[in-house]
């Protein structure tokens, strides 16, 4: 029997965004599918071993997964994805990302595979898995089925997921939305403590990031006009369209965030009428100091809205 | 108003200082667009903390200095400011930058390309419109073949100062040079862009160099903005060039803007290192990177701004670099703190290895 082809999938940075998708197109095309396990301290540590010092944590997360999977599977993913559109674009990072990898890895025999989204220069998502699909042996007519499934599964879930969000700003008692990109936030060695600790405090803490894509990326424009990257369209156009619904709101950032290092100053200095924390997230372990600003912020709401 | 000014109605157009093409921007503005230019004054530390005060921590170094240089620039009476478009976060400059000089209450136009790149070909023209609302193309265009002309001149200039300068004990050449890029921002014709232009190269072939046969040859990568303005790289190359070493630099206008190769082109001489377009300047860098090594070059000195997100991911293909061709680079990060000291102690501990290094091999 034909050995199965095993691909691994390094649970960091895009991973949250489109784990359905490429885990149900793998699977699909009859690939078995490794992850890796959720971050932990040893794998922030293996990768910041392996990261120049000024990449940012996120960067230093995943090359730690990527380096936990190498030598246990055939391929380890990681795509590039560049842009969606004009004004669209993905940061710098997710377009080099292919080949940081394969430099920093160059002296091991681990194969990588890649898709290379970029829309501007015409290369839309079917067709870069197309192209991948095809990179593997599969036939056209196979890559093709698999991928429509792959988009079908993928659609299904977000949708459930926007509407288990939305459904949480009609909750009553206080609720905070918290704006992070997606890999910070549900990365459970950054985001998911700060998560755990408003839920203890009480406080229902809504994911600003699951929103419904396209309109808020349109909404996005009317904080901010020339705005480029993708992700922070969607979380800028969310904030604008929920900033009534909820008591505060809670910029959440790994050091250092290009986009977020902009695009963070300006929705402090745009978006106005609600409590706002900007809170950046670095490498040291312990989460007291997170703590003590979350309590601190849970005060100042509850003292604005007379519930102390 | 001042009983007495002068009335005018054109604009006074302030773009922050980049290197040495102030005078073609400058250029732009007053002879093909005839507006007037304010220019910014020159940078210098209080320029850097100025513009950092009001700048949020993490962003990009040239974020910080080109904020400070337009506040300074407001206060020397511009009315207009500029801000580029970009394909990294400079792309996001303008607008952020506006926001936090309104919030600290200045008046002011801004004109940010930003707004105007939609990705159609008409795109420039609107921009030109807004800086002169009668702005005529035809005469725009061939007074702008001349702007293209000088920034040509000034770096091809500047390249061949730097690769000799260091061996002129006589201080001619920087002389001339100096007073090159002087004239450079106060010619009005064509006549006069050629005339500085053969002044300059005249002076620079008269020169007696005193080079020896094998000087030590570095090559400079980096960052757009700061591998090419003196001031934010605290003058690496003027250093460099004055311990005795011929610098060479691929990374300028004429080179990345003007005749960029195209990234498919660029990108086949390092297809091995690269398969993709890793940023907007990466792809020439790693390619200069290479080419410095093959050429037997001495060492690579890469230089980016800290923070700069497209420079830190080429650094693991510096990297491979360096181990497959066996070259030293030296990586230099400079931010707002960056003391003159700390660098001249690498920089000559970088020298010094690479002298030892020669002798050996």
């Amino acid at each position: 029997m034909k050995k199965k082809l095993t691909i691994g999938l390094p649970r960091a940075m895009l991973y949250y965004r489109y784990s359905t998708l490429w885990q149900s197109f793998f699977e699909s095309l009859g690939a078995e599918v490794i992850k890796s396990n959720p971050t932990d301290k040893k794998i922030l540590d293996e990768g910041t071993a392996l990261c120049v010092d000024e990449a940012c944590l996120s960067e230093k997360i995943f090359l730690g997964h990527v380096k936990a999977l190498v030598e246990r599977c055939d391929y380890i993913l990681v795509p590039r994805v560049s842009s969606f559109g004009h004004k669209r674009m993905m940061c710098a990072r997710f377009e080099a990302m292919p080949d940081i990898v394969c430099n920093v890895f160059r002296n091991e025999p681990q194969k990588f595979l890649t898709y290379n989204l970029d829309v501007i220069l015409n290369q839309d998502e079917k067709k870069a898995f197309l192209e991948m699909g095809q990179q593997l042996g599969f036939g056209k007519k196979e890559v093709k089925k698999a991928y429509a499934a792959a988009k079908t599964a993928e659609q299904r879930q977000w949708k459930q997921q926007v509407a288990e969000q939305e459904a949480l700003y009609k909750t009553d008692g206080i609720k905070i939305l918290v704006a992070a990109h997606s890999y910070v936030i549900e990365d459970p060695y950054l985001g998911k403590p700060v998560l755990d600790i408003l839920r203890e405090l009480g406080v229902t803490p809504i994911r600003a990031d699951i929103v419904e894509r396209e309109p808020a990326v349109k909404r996005s424009t009317s904080v901010s006009p020339t705005i480029k990257w993708e992700m922070s369209r969607e979380i800028v156009g969310s904030l604008a369209v929920h900033k009534d619904k909820v008591a505060g709101v809670i910029l959440l950032s790994a050091f250092p965030c290009g986009p977020d290092s902009m695009v963070n100053e300006i929705i402090q200095r745009r978006i106005k009428g609600v409590p706002m924390l900007n809170l950046t997230l670095d490498a040291q372990s312990g989460t007291a100091g997170v703590e003590t600003r979350l309590e601190s912020f849970v005060d100042i709401i509850h003292f604005k809205e007379g519930t102390l | 108003m001042i009983p007495g000014e002068l009335k005018t109605n054109r604009k006074k157009i302030m773009f922050p200082r980049i290197a040495n093409y102030n005078g073609v921007i400058r250029y732009f503005v007053e002879v093909c667009l005839e507006q007037e230019y304010i220019m910014p004054p020159k940078m210098t530390r209080h320029t850097l903390e100025v513009g950092a005060r009001y700048s949020p921590d993490s962003v990009c170094t040239p974020f910080k200095s080109t904020l400070g240089s337009m506040i300074e620039a407001l206060d020397i009476g511009a009315d207009t400011l500029m801000m580029s478009h970009g394909l990294c976060r400079l792309g996001y400059y303008g607008e952020l930058q506006e926001q936090i000089l309104r919030d600290l209450g200045y008046e002011f136009d801004f004109i940010n390309i930003s707004e105007y790149s939609t990705g159609k070909k008409k795109d420039m023209l609107k921009v030109l419109k807004r800086i002169n609302p009668k702005v005529k193309y035809t005469r725009f265009l061939t007074h702008a073949m001349d702007g293209v002309k000088l920034c040509e001149y000034i770096d091809e200039v500047t390249a061949e100062y730097y690769q000799n300068c260091g061996f002129d004990p006589s201080g001619r050449y920087q002389k001339a040079y100096n007073k090159f890029i002087m004239a450079t921002e106060m010619v009005n014709s064509r006549a006069e862009i050629d005339q500085a232009y053969r002044k300059v190269k005249q002076t620079f072939q008269q020169t007696q160099l005193e080079k020896p046969l094998k000087p030590l040859r570095v090559g400079i990568v980096g960052e757009f903005f700061t591998v090419m303005d003196a001031f934010s790289n605290l003058d690496i190359e003027q250093t460099l060039a004055d311990m005795g070493v011929e610098v060479h630099r691929w990374m300028n206008v004429t080179n990345r803007l003007l005749h960029y190769p195209g990234e498919k082109n660029m990108n086949a001489k390092i297809n091995d290192l690269c398969t993709y377009e890793m940023g907007p300047t990466s792809t020439a860098n790693i390619w200069a990177a290479r080419d410095y090594a093959r050429r037997g070059f001495d060492g690579i000195i890469h230089v980016k701004s800290a923070g700069c997100t497209p420079e830190i991911d080429i650094m693991p293909v510096l990297q491979a670099i360096s181990a497959q061709e066996k070259i030293p680079v030296l990586y230099l990060t400079y931010d707002v703190q960056t003391g003159e000291a700390g660098l001249m102690t690498r920089l000559e501990a970088f020298y010094d290895m690479l002298a030892m290094r020669k002798d050996t091999i």
